[in-house]
């Protein structure tokens, strides 16, 4: 569907689920419901991220009346959402920009050894889960989600060059969790 | 470059996010340097890697819960509105299944309702026949009375578990409006049971599981009152489970 008939057709559907049509703000959630938990399952675990699609789609319904089909409505769930993660993890008392400030000082080992030639989808969940909050959001946000560090920084109030410092210190991280890894624990858990 | 200087702009280059001299730099210490094109080629399967994670479906249950809440949101006034949404802990999972079991219950009642409702004397040209009525209407009466039963047991549960989250005055309303139901459930089955033709009873049965939803509704509506802790909101759900 052209980009022009998307956006017809997510303005369609906002005003039906604004007007309470039957069915409406289900095809609402079953279309995004996926994207979303994987982006708060990523940044703040799969437990607490199960309340926070609930949140997400309760605030969603209540402020549908201020979309208005700048952007599709993809990216304004999307943006939404980000945001809920973003205050759900502050909320923690886990201040990014603090943290991240402290990671910046962290030294990152480099690893010996070399990964596996095929990255297991199972590992790397494990691995990100284990990054610091910092670091991990800006993985998200850049490596999974593909936003710009300039995106990133402008949502989590940090310069462009913390944001790729911490992908730096993410990525890292991550190759070091999946060389670590002992090939006994693959698929437990 | 050294190592080090090569390893600190790894990332960025993969990305291709370096400047061209240094861009080039890098790639030639590559050329030469088998442990940092390792680190490289792993630092680069890390990204890819992360950019085929893909969507997951979450658990059916928060559409459910999602729902429930949304129902429950526009039975309150405004000033009730749930301004930010409540937050349904983890640990209240014996919730989410109530919710759920409620949301479930409601939406088939509420079918059998409407598929019964056109069938008398109101049925047009348009919408005559309602072919397999009794059957359908059978069948999604079943599925209600098998829900019905889930959410029961579910609230049961809860009920043995009372953590004193509802008041006992209050609670004892809602058992009381509870037994008061369930006695006419009771005399609506045996009588369907006796005649499973008869209309009156089947009235009877349907009324009395609308008005068993609706109490166990406002149950679920005080108690997420009560844990977001708008002693308001709660006080007026309370009275008008007095009412009901």
């Amino acid at each position: 569907m052209s980009e022009a008939g998307s956006g017809h057709r997510d303005l369609a559907l906002a005003e039906r689920c604004r007007a309470g049509a039957p069915g409406a703000f289900e095809e609402l959630y079953r279309a995004h419901a996926p994207r979303l938990f994987g982006l708060a399952c990523r940044m703040v675990g799969r437990t607490e991220a199960e309340d926070l699609l609930q949140d997400i789609f309760l605030t969603a319904h209540r402020k549908l009346a201020l979309y208005k089909g700048e952007s599709s409505l993809g990216t304004w769930l999307f943006r939404l959402a980000t945001n809920q993660c973003l205050d759900y993890l502050r909320s923690r008392g886990a201040r990014l920009s603090q943290l991240t400030d402290t990671l910046d000082d962290d030294p990152v080992s480099v690893g010996v050894g070399t990964m596996r030639s095929a990255v297991d989808r199972l590992d790397l969940e494990r691995g990100l889960a284990t990054l610091p909050p910092g670091c991990r959001t800006v993985f998200v946000l850049h490596d999974v989600e593909g936003l710009e560090h300039r995106e990133i920084a402008a949502l989590l109030g940090i310069s462009d060059g913390t944001s790729k410092s911490q992908l730096h210190k993410a990525r890292y991280r991550l190759r070091a969790a999946l060389i670590t890894q002992p090939a006994g624990a693959r698929g437990k858990h | 470059m050294t190592c080090q200087d090569v390893e600190q702009r790894l990332s960025r280059f993969v990305d291709g996010d370096l400047d061209a001299d240094e861009q080039a730099s890098v790639s030639s210490h590559l050329d030469t340097c088998a442990g940092c094109r390792a680190i490289a080629s792993d630092l680069t399967r890390v990204r890819d890697a992360a950019r085929a994670l893909g969507p997951v479906a979450p658990p059916e249950h928060i559409w459910l819960e999602i729902a429930g809440q949304i129902r429950l949101g526009d039975r309150l006034t405004p000033a009730d509105a749930p301004t930010p949404p409540p937050r349904v802990s983890s640990t209240m999972w014996q919730w989410v299944g109530l919710a759920a079991g409620l949301v479930l219950v409601t939406l088939v009642a509420y079918l059998v309702i409407h598929l019964r409702a056109p069938v008398p004397a109101t049925t047009t040209a348009g919408n005559g026949g309602a072919p397999g009525s009794v059957e359908s209407v059978a069948q999604e009466l079943s599925l209600a009375l098998e829900h019905y039963d889930k959410a029961i047991a579910q609230l049961e549960v809860l009920a043995k578990n009372n953590d004193g989250t509802i008041d006992a005055t209050t609670a004892a309303t809602l058992q009381h409006n509870l037994s008061v139901i369930d006695q006419a459930i009771a005399e609506s089955r045996a009588a369907l049971a006796a005649d499973p033709q008869s209309q009156p009873a089947l009235d009877s049965l349907i009324d009395a599981l609308r008005r068993k939803v609706g109490v166990l509704q406002t149950t679920v509506a005080l108690m997420n009152e009560i844990r977001r802790g708008n002693q308001e909101g709660a006080a007026r759900v309370a009275a008008g489970a007095g009412r009901s």
